[in-house]
């Protein structure tokens, strides 16, 4: 009699057994399994939150592959990507080069999880996920490969984690820790369940629509159909919370809440820009924040509440820090814009200054006026005033330039000495999270560290590129040359009647 | 900004990934798809403090191995699989498979299994799910602590054949539980794997070989040792068994598992060949961690014989033809099997 799925599954998933011939402890250590605590009969509660045969798999993937490629090499023939509006493509440069190895390091934690996980009903899941993201990794190098000719930033898809560029360092650091360091019980609270199950659905979701918008379809297409991977293996991370809700319900909430925040900050820095600033404004679907409050916020919630959990203790922060932290990141990277390997569009023409107010009420206030002066110097020609002369200070844990986590009205230092070392934080949120295991974070260095320490060389901004694997082919530069500031310089000269004068950068 | 004239993008295209260097020709589809993506080389191998636990793994068990390698990206899987055509080739390979459930079943093979046969698939076929799930374990080891991406994707491909050997094999379990209740079937796996003498050398070389973290030592009792002595012994050896005990639907499913196992044997003897290559010193390196792992070897491919043989000549003819064939798969890597 031929067989369904759910007839032999039970069976596939028997394979433990007793170790005679090593200690169980060995074979699998708590510093990889996470188990630490948590009774081993526990783990028998463990059920996949989806089931999938090899057999399925192959024949779905293959399908979805051959999709994929064919709609890639008939628009890269087409041309459609020299067509895209320069601010949009800066986005998908963004994300191929902070995206393609953090999908390859994947590999490597359902890597671990396929080893060292306390349940072999996980360890064959990640098979799955292993070879989900090596399919995503391959993707993003060959959609950026294919591009190279158009565009030499595609290079850093497979270059970035191989420089020391200051903002891939921050993704790295977060991804090191959460993916490669991280136990399986933490890795999957930290990465399955609060980044890929929430906060990659504003890249694979918003992004993929925002691009569709901007007619970058071959991109949209592959974020789409990466999510379809990503919803999937993305669940592994609930039957784990499970486990622990049973068994250390204390220890769940303090890895979702630690998670949840330095997700925050980092995607503030990845796709908060990249929505509101890098897409063309009649081409947005939603804001950031939207996206984020119906997408990530709500839905994080609705976890909380499910599982028994209390929301993190800096709600509130974090409410305020959604409202201003990726307007301060992209000032921030605008301004150390010969820092990046994109070219970042300043997105404060009137229009989209209207559609940020409306969208960010506090926005003028808190951000306005700084990009005033920014203006104000551009049309002075004063362009030495709108560049950096060093690198900003930045927070011993996010990596992110202290000062960027609210707006400039909450600018209120957070110190503090750990064996003898000072540490800065972006935030108080920042520094709770060191403070709860102050080793795990306290030996790493920030790229000022290095700078002060002396292996930046020569010891200035030029030092800092070149040590960042900067070029002039992919240095940043504001995408459209400051044209934008030039309705506000008319503005100036009407309002002055003397200021005809006056040059206009990038003229 | 959608109101002024933008500036195209300079163009100063790349015909390919800048990091190749001047390669002399175009690189292949699966070179640009899987070259230098391992991001760990630094010290500290992990953007993080030096001590944290993914550091000080990789420190110990990575980077204080033996191999002397100039340039692990060097390594070029001799399949040259990438994802795309791993699905699409095991995506056939699972058509076929599916195909001989659906011929066989309509011509009520099961039920007309022979006993012989039934008592082979019972001790020797059944209970490989749970070896099948230990060399799940130990290719995912070789695949996260690989020092190059290209070695590392070949083992990704390696891990997820041996889900697929543990879901045909509980699939045939299911099958044969039904047609045949009260053989143990389904039931009886785990008391054999865990207490038949012959299944014990294997699982010690498998359980030990979990233990093995040095990555160096883990790619020999992997690569070498383990996954071709169980896979020689529990695929071939035990289909060419099947097959003449007129389980004619088991061997010939084995027989399609063996292609991944061949696959494997290339990547691994592939592999030793680079190493041995890479440095006039690796040679005796891998001959020290081989010459550790094969009596364990030898002690399974003796016992394990014994699972299926039909009789003592049919013994040592497995073992024979086994050590033959694993013998021939290491003085292919360059190194020589020590003698039983």
């Amino acid at each position: 009699m031929l067989l369904t799925r759910d007839d032999w599954y039970e069976l596939s998933r028997d394979v433990d057994w007793e170790l005679d011939h090593v200690d169980r402890a060995t074979a699998f250590p708590a510093n990889w399994t996470g188990a630490d605590g948590i009774p081993e009969k526990a783990w028998d509660a463990w059920e996949e939150p989806f089931r999938v045969s090899y057999r399925d798999y192959v024949r779905l993937q293959r399908e979805k592959e051959s999709g994929v490629k064919a709609v890639s090499q008939a628009l890269v023939r087409s041309g459609t990507y020299e067509k895209l509006d320069p601010g949009h493509v800066a986005a998908s440069h963004l994300h191929m080069g902070t995206t393609c190895m953090v999908e390859y390091m994947a590999v490597t934690m359902q890597s671990r999880m396929c080893r060292f996980a306390p349940t072999p009903r996980w360890r064959s899941l990640g098979v799955f996920g292993m070879l989900d993201e090596t399919r995503h990794t391959q993707l993003d190098l060959r959609f950026s490969h294919d591009l190279l000719k158009h565009d030499p930033r595609f290079d850093w898809a497979q270059k970035a984690f191989h420089t020391n560029e200051w903002g891939v360092l921050a993704v790295k650091n977060f991804f090191d820790d959460i993916m490669l360091s991280a136990d399986c019980v933490e890795a999957a609270m930290a990465t399955s369940l609060t980044v890929e199950h929430g906060f990659t659905n504003i890249q694979f979701v918003a992004l993929a629509a925002d691009a569709m918008a901007a007619g970058d379809i071959n991109w949209s297409n592959l974020l789409s159909s990466i999510q379809t991977d990503e919803a999937r293996h993305a669940q592994l991370g609930f039957p784990t919370l499970q486990v622990l809700m049973e068994h250390d319900p204390q220890r769940a909430q303090q890895a979702l809440d630690v998670a949840f925040w330095r997700s925050a900050r980092l995607f503030q820095t990845l796709t908060g820009p990249a929505m509101d600033y890098y897409t063309p404004v009649d081409q947005r679907k939603m804001s950031f924040k939207e996206f984020m409050l119906e997408w990530i916020v709500n839905h994080h919630e609705r976890i909380l509440e499910d599982y028994g959990l209390a929301k993190p203790w800096y709600w509130d922060r974090f409410l305020l820090s959604l409202e201003n932290g990726h307007h301060a990141m992209h000032l921030g990277t605008w301004f150390w814009r010969p820092t990046l390997f994109w070219k970042p569009n300043a997105g404060v023409s009137k229009a989209e200054r209207e559609w940020l107010r409306e969208k960010y009420p506090t926005w003028e206030d808190n951000w306005g006026v700084l990009w005033d002066e920014v203006i104000a110097n551009v049309n002075a020609g004063r362009m030495d005033k709108t560049l950096p002369e060093t690198l900003p200070s930045l927070c011993n844990l996010t990596q992110l330039p202290l000062g960027s986590a609210y707006s400039r009205h909450e600018l209120a230092p957070h110190q503090l000495t750990y064996n003898g070392r000072l540490y800065s934080f972006d935030s108080e949120v920042s520094q709770w999270v060191f403070e709860l295991d102050p080793e795990r974070y306290a030996g790493h260095r920030t790229v000022v560290d290095r700078f002060i320490g002396g292996e930046i060389q020569p010891m200035s901004l030029e030092g800092g590129l070149l040590w960042m694997g900067l070029t002039p082919e992919v240095m940043g530069d504001d995408v459209y040359q400051y044209a934008w500031a030039r309705e506000y310089a008319a503005l100036v000269e009407t309002e002055a009647g003397t200021l005809a004068g006056v040059p206009v950068a990038g003229e | 900004m959608t109101n002024v004239s933008a500036p195209r993008p300079r163009s100063r295209g790349l015909k390919t990934w800048s990091s190749f260097g001047n390669l002399g020709r175009r690189p292949t589809e699966y070179e640009v798809l899987t070259w230098n993506m391992n991001h760990t080389a630094g010290s500290p191998a992990l953007e993080l403090g030096p001590d944290v636990n993914g550091n000080v793994w990789l420190r110990e068990h990575r980077d204080g191995m033996r191999f002397v390698v100039p340039s692990w990206d060097a390594f070029r899987d001799p399949d040259q699989v990438t994802y795309g055509s791993y699905v699409a080739m095991q995506d056939d390979a699972e058509t076929y498979v599916e195909g001989l459930l659906a011929q066989f079943d309509a011509d009520g093979h099961d039920a007309a299994l022979p006993g012989g046969a039934l008592d082979v698939l019972a001790v020797a076929l059944a209970p490989c799910r749970f070896l099948g799930h230990g060399l799940q374990m130990l290719s995912a080891y070789v695949q996260q602590l690989a020092p190059s991406s290209f070695v590392a994707t070949a083992a990704t491909f390696q891990t997820a054949d041996q889900l697929r050997r543990v879901q045909t094999l509980a699939y045939r379990t299911t099958q044969l539980a039904r047609a045949h209740p009260g053989l143990g079937f389904g039931t009886g796996e785990r008391a054999a794997w865990r207490e038949d003498p012959h299944w014990q050398p294997l699982r010690r070389l498998v359980e030990l070989a979990l233990v093995e973290y040095d990555w160096d030592r883990a790619v020999v009792a992997t690569q070498l040792v383990v996954k071709p002595v169980a896979d020689l012994l529990l695929l071939d050896a035990l289909a060419h068994r099947l097959g003449a005990a007129g389980a004619t639907l088991d061997a010939l499913v084995l027989e399609n598992l063996a292609k991944d196992a061949r696959r494997s044997q290339r990547f691994s003897v592939a592999l030793a060949r680079f190493v041995v290559e890479a440095d006039p010193g690796n040679a005796a390196v891998l001959q020290e961690y081989l010459d550790a792992w094969a009596p364990l070897g030898h002690e399974a491919v003796a016992d394990g014989a014994r699972l299926f043989a039909a009789d003592e000549d049919d013994v040592a003819r497995v073992r024979a033809s086994v050590t033959q064939d694993w013998a021939g798969l290491v003085t292919d890597a360059g190194l020589r099997l020590p003698d039983a």
